[in-house]
């Protein structure tokens, strides 16, 4: 590998002191001065019904309060790759919680008040909420008018059902594949819904101003996409794209939640009913748990073809999501599953069916993982339970099967390169999958687990990125591209890309969240694709300016420009060992000829990137025929869990985890990465548990009873590997690795609780109580003896 | 409204408050203090720690007209004379992703140090198992208190 | 979230003050000492208080004091203070133990005890305490003062003998004149803060006494006489433990919601009532 400066470098964070200094400013922290008003919402108090009347008289009347807002100010349809929601609820209301009306007042108190104060009679509707319930014959239609949305060309909503969305895959022959497998395995599994719970709720003040100019601030992973979406729902208003602008500063976690549009939308709309003022709103905490996105429960059933040796030869995986009342993100993470739930294997014969199904429950949506995290669950707990009845090792099994590089993907590309066996090797050395091991402690049990994991980006075939990079004086840099960072470090690695290319350190370089008037395009900050996507574009924007330059001093120092090169900020000849130019003395001002005249002048560059090879164009009875992802990010994981088998407390004593991110730009922060996100999807497993009642209530929107990890509450010890096979048109090599760390963690515990006691949990999650009972009720296994 | 006095980052402030004004809320909106954020307004997260007469507290659970006489301390009074040393490591350490829980973990490590300059990895944990964090999983921040007790 | 209605303040500066005030049948009061609960009731709504008084200004019930045959622990006292306090820890272990497992730093350093058991949900860490060691709750009105035995606190969920007028200014807990070892076991969903779904409180004597309590697994936190009965002057065998902790089945009766299953409550009260015991009993032991 080439010999990097800024590349490959633990790097510090360049927004590490404002995060340490109280500096850094988020969404609620803006100044807005005196004339900010405050709106508060007012939420559905039934899962499903139709909207009678809604009386705002009593809170017109109470002092400070200045408009009520609903459903009939703005009769329109938005969404993301799905126009299926409106901004207020409009004849009816299809889960609990969701927003009915708005209140705009002079102060947070009478907002709330006001809110109280307004009557909303409903006529309730039978409400669907178990999935598997909807798609029966005779279930109530949340969406009778489904076949006239809008949606992107690689959905297929079935018209007169709960369904909105069929992600189909046929690939080999099933049938003959079953018939020649030597055993055939099937089982089902159950994931529940889950929260981001980002620490910071979702904020957004929006402004109208009377010159009909719309500024909204907000907690955003995506300011170019809501930008977008707020142009196009009030295009009826005459709003162009450059008509709104999207300021997004610091965001205090995402992890999807701030993905696309939720509630940024009221504060857009709203401002535009009471034009002059900003109007703030702030999402409580409840409110983040119930109305934003959450993750899609899914129930899968697999069947599963296997030779003796261990080879797969045949998987059939129906997907079952229940997506909630509205989908217009949810669906694609249906069809990002649909594509990929081959998991990391070679597969030759493969049928997926993936099924986004309306419920009566919060509208779901993208959550760090986008779908994997929930299939592979059960492929990854199924291979493991294949390994034992055929007796071969678990690790052996999925070394047999494990995907390589041009390998045929479930639509019909080829795998890219990648180090899945590698991680396989690592892992399962560092965790010492060979060696058993017993507790010391009485009542306590030790068994391992082991899964591997992989993921793409899932997004529109075109999703592109943009930077805007210019010098200042002193031969600093501002970069300026639309990303958000939202924990992950995105800034930081922007700045190394650029400052190994210009030969800057990266603390010159400054690289802050977008306003889209200032900022280039980007699509979302999602998909784990902002590293590979925007720092291309960065990297082209780089490649742009030292072009400039060279060109610039080649050209008034009569030099060949390929004796050039740039280094700590000068630029070099490799033929003249003495000549040496700084940029600061030239890289606004120009450079001055013997005749005193300058030539060049401030240095600009802009850089773009664009897939240009992606295509969603498929059969859809098939899926075959198109390339709808770019690449897949790859890894393997274990862990060694004790079980107290009296509590059903499970304590992680290490967990490795080893993933591809082919060139690692920053080992610091994608550690970070690893780290971070293996707790969260331990999480999952073993404590997040969301409640709702019969009526689609949800029973704990608060951290009193959906527990979250505390520093209490971390594995023992964690080991990240990071191994690195080139991806080959990522920046330096790079591809993403944020989303992939919490993938493997349900099915390694699932796998881990098999190994120490003989019990298959096929249901997440796995609290203590759910295994303590397990554990009572399983007559066969005689603990004790293991 | 009754008039309170406290100090506030070493300066004395003097305010009009109402009863039912929340300490928090008081802070960020009339103050001007942005670095206790509000992140479950419940008392479960810790994103709105504050320390008051040297504790570490939740400002969203205490009312604003409780503080009277007493003096306060915000992450901006701790970084008025630069960063202390607690500081310096965390950045070093990258230990904070998106930096929303930063403030609150900072001062509960920091009431921890006053008393405990060399705490265990165990008091470590327990002092800041109030501060929820959704990113980092806590090794870093953990990893950047325990350096300074070498 | 702001509080949507208003009320008044008054910070009293004497305890003749305090209960003059308390006195007033028309209005709605609420008594401030650390907020920790009543702060969130009044952003929800759950209460709306005509007046609010902070007893802050009491010093006097800022006070842990040791009478030898008796400790007093004042109404100003936080879950902190009792933490860092010798007395407590040296006299009442359980307590200690139960404190830590309050909430958060940041929570105990403003929570007392005292609005722990005026709260009285089922949830409370501080009952088993007040229940192993016999205590009393000291309330004081215009019409003067009642010790309150604490098998008589406790009324129902969130229900206390206390009356409207009366400020609660502290509680007395028993010290046992014999040799004694106590523990505090809390069912929890994870290591971190968390309400205990139920709990046990443990006290054993030198002379083969037991005292048990049962947190969190009925409206009320109670003692089990019927175990302490049949433990009574026993020497505590594996089979002895076995037979009593089968025994917990017929004494108490926890349901099912959102925290944890009855079933569970059920095992977990079974497996902590065994290893509390055993923990008090070999804390015992190690005296010296």
């Amino acid at each position: 590998m080439e010999n990097y400066k800024y590349i490959g470098q633990s790097v510090q964070k360049i927004d590490g002191k404002e995060k340490v200094t109280g500096a850094a400013l988020y969404t609620d922290d803006l100044e807005f001065g005196p004339d900010l008003l405050y709106a508060e919402i007012v939420e559905s108090t039934h899962a499903h019904a139709f909207i009678k009347n809604i009386d705002t008289s009593r809170a017109e009347e109470i002092p400070d309060v200045l408009a009520v807002v609903t459903g009939k100010d703005f009769p329109f349809k938005f969404g993301l790759y799905m126009k299926d929601r409106f901004i207020f609820a409009q004849d009816r209301v299809r889960f609990y919680g969701e927003q009915v009306a708005a209140v705009i007042a002079r102060t947070p108190k009478a907002a709330k008040l006001g809110a109280k104060n307004i009557r909303v009679n409903y006529q309730p509707i039978d409400a669907v909420i178990k999935q598997l319930d909807s798609i029966k014959e005779d279930a109530e239609l949340l969406h009778p008018d489904l076949e006239n949305y809008v949606h992107v060309p690689w959905f297929f909503p079935k018209d007169k059902t709960n369904i909105a969305h069929h992600r189909k895959i046929r690939k080999g022959d099933m049938d003959k594949a079953f018939s020649e497998a030597d055993h055939i395995f099937e089982e089902q599994y159950e994931v529940p819904r889950y929260s981001h719970c980002a620490i910071e709720p979702h904020a957004a003040v929006a402004k109208f101003d009377l010159s009909g100019r719309l500024t909204v601030w907000a907690s955003s992973q995506s300011p170019h996409t809501q930008r977008h979406i707020f142009a196009e729902a009030l295009s009826f208003m005459g709003i162009r794209h450059n008509d709104v602008r999207v300021i997004a500063p610091h965001v205090g976690g995402g992890f999807g939640s701030k993905a696309g549009v939720t509630m940024e939308i009221i504060a857009a709309a709203i401002a535009t009913k009471y034009p002059g003022h900003p109007i703030k709103i702030i999402w409580n905490r409840e409110r983040e748990f119930f109305n934003t996105y959450q993750r899609p429960g899914v129930i899968t059933k697999l069947k599963m073809g296997v030779k003796n040796d261990g080879t797969i030869t045949a998987l059939k995986h129906e997907l079952f999501w229940d997506a909630g009342a509205y989908v217009e993100y949810a669906a694609n993470v249906v069809n990002a599953v649909g594509l990929s739930a081959m998991g990391p294997y070679k597969v030759d014969n493969v049928q997926i069916d993936s099924y986004c199904i309306y419920t009566n429950l919060p509208p779901t949506g993208p959550y760090r993982g986008f779908g994997y995290s929930e299939f592979l669950f059960g492929l990854e707990s199924l291979i493991t339970q294949v390994a034992h009845k055929l007796n071969i090792d678990p690790v052996k099994i999925r070394r047999i099967n494990a995907i390589k590089e041009g390998d045929t993907l479930a639509y019909g590309a080829h795998m890219n390169p990648n180090g899945l066996h590698q991680c396989i090797d690592k892992v399962a050395k560092e965790i010492e999958w060979d060696k058993k091991e017993s507790s010391p402690h009485k009542n306590k049990v030790i068994g391992k687990g082991f899964s591997l994991f992989w993921k793409a980006p899932a997004m529109p075939p075109n999703a592109s990125s943009a930077c805007f990079l210019k010098f200042n004086e002193d031969a600093s840099i501002n970069i300026l591209v639309s990303g958000m960072d939202i924990g992950q470090g995105y800034l930081t690695v922007m700045a190394q890309i650029a400052g190994e290319i210009l030969s800057i350190n990266p603390n010159k370089i400054r690289v802050e969240n977008p306003d889209t008037d200032r900022n280039p395009y980007e699509w979302q900050t999602v998909a784990s694709h902002i590293t590979w996507s925007c720092g291309n574009a960065v990297k082209n924007a780089a490649l742009n300016a030292k072009n400039q330059i060279l060109e610039l001093v080649a050209r008034c120092k009569y030099l060949p420009i390929d004796t050039l090169f740039l280094e700590d900020e000068k630029v070099k000849c490799t033929t003249k060992a003495n000549f040496e130019l700084d940029l600061k003395d030239f890289i606004i001002t120009g450079l001055q000829m013997e005749d005193g005249t300058f030539k060049g002048g401030p240095i600009i560059a802009s850089g773009t990137f664009m897939p240009q090879f992606t295509s969603t164009k498929a059969n859809p009875e098939t899926g075959q025929g198109g390339h709808p992802n770019v690449h897949y990010t790859v890894g393997a994981a274990a862990l060694k869990l004790e079980i107290d088998t009296e509590t059903g407390k499970m304590k992680i004593l290490k967990a490795v985890e080893a993933i591809d991110g082919g060139k690692i730009l920053n080992p610091s922060l994608a550690k970070g990465q690893i780290i971070g996100g293996l707790l969260q999807g331990i999480s999952t497993v073993l404590y997040e548990d969301m409640r709702f009642d019969h009526r689609g209530k949800m029973l704990n929107p608060n951290f009193t009873d959906y527990k979250i990890p505390t520093a209490l509450d971390i594995p023992d010890e964690i080991v990240p590997i990071l191994v690195e096979v080139a991806q080959p048109d990522g920046p330096f090599g790079a591809r993403g690795i944020g989303e992939h760390p919490m993938i493997p963690a349900a099915p390694m515990i699932a796998n881990a609780i098999e190994d120490a006691l003989g019990i298959r949990i096929k249901s997440m999650p796995i609290t203590a109580e759910k295994l303590c009972l397990a554990i009572l009720n399983s007559s066969k296994t005689n603990i004790n003896n293991k | 409204m009754k008039k309170i006095n406290f100090i506030l980052n070493g300066e004395k402030r003097q305010i009009y408050v109402e009863a039912s004004d929340i300490l928090l809320e008081v802070l960020r909106q009339k103050m001007g203090l942005t670095s206790p954020k509000c992140g479950c307004d419940n008392g479960d997260c810790g994103a709105c720690t504050i320390i008051l007469n040297g504790k570490s507290v939740r400002s969203c659970l205490i009312f604003a007209i409780e503080i009277d006489g007493m003096e306060i301390l915000t992450v901006e009074g701790l970084s008025k004379n630069g960063m202390t040393p607690l500081q310096e490591s965390l950045l070093t350490h990258n230990s904070f992703q998106c930096g929303y829980c930063a403030p609150g973990m900072i001062l509960s490590a920091t009431e921890l140090l006053k008393v405990n300059p060399k705490p265990s990895v165990e008091e470590i944990k327990e002092c800041i198992a109030g501060n929820l964090c959704r990113c980092t999983g806590y090794q870093p921040i953990i990893d950047a208190i325990t350096d300074l007790t070498k | 979230m702001p509080i949507a209605h208003d009320f008044d303040y008054i910070k009293p500066a004497t305890m003749e003050q305090t209960i003059e005030l308390l006195n007033q049948e028309n209005k709605r009061i609420s008594i401030l000492a650390g907020g920790t609960d009543l702060c969130n009731m009044l952003k929800n709504g759950f209460r709306v208080p005509d007046l609010m008084i902070d007893i802050k200004a009491l010093h006097e019930l800022n006070v842990i004091k040791d009478n030898n045959t008796d400790i007093f622990i004042g109404a100003l006292v936080t879950f902190s203070e009792l933490i860092n306090s010798d007395i407590v820890k040296e006299k009442l272990y359980i307590l200690w133990e139960a404190a830590h497992k309050v909430a958060s730093q940041g929570v105990r350093n403003r929570a007392t005890m005292i609005g722990n058991i005026c709260s009285a949900v089922a949830c409370m860490d501080s009952a088993a305490t007040l229940l192993v060691h016999n205590a009393s709750v000291h309330v004081k009105s215009v019409n003067g003062e009642r010790k309150i035995p604490v098998n008589e606190w406790f009324v129902d969920n969130k229900k206390t003998a206390c009356l409207n007028n009366e400020l609660v200014t502290g509680v007395t807990l028993e010290i046992p004149q014999k040799k004694y070892a106590s523990a505090y076991e809390k069912q929890m969903r994870y290591a971190g803060e968390d309400l205990s779904q139920s709990n046990v409180g443990i006290l054993v004597q030198e002379d083969k006494t037991y005292r048990i309590a049962f947190g969190a697994v009925g409206p009320t936190p109670k003692r089990s006489l019927k175990i302490e009965h049949f433990l009574q002057g026993k020497e505590l065998t594996d089979s002895i433990i076995a037979e009593a902790r089968q025994m917990i089945e017929t004494v108490i009766a926890p349901i099912t919601d959102v925290r944890s299953s009855k079933e569970y409550r059920m095992q977990m009260t079974k497996v902590m009532f065994e290893r509390g015991l055993r923990t008090a009993i070999e804390r015992l032991n190690n005296l010296i």
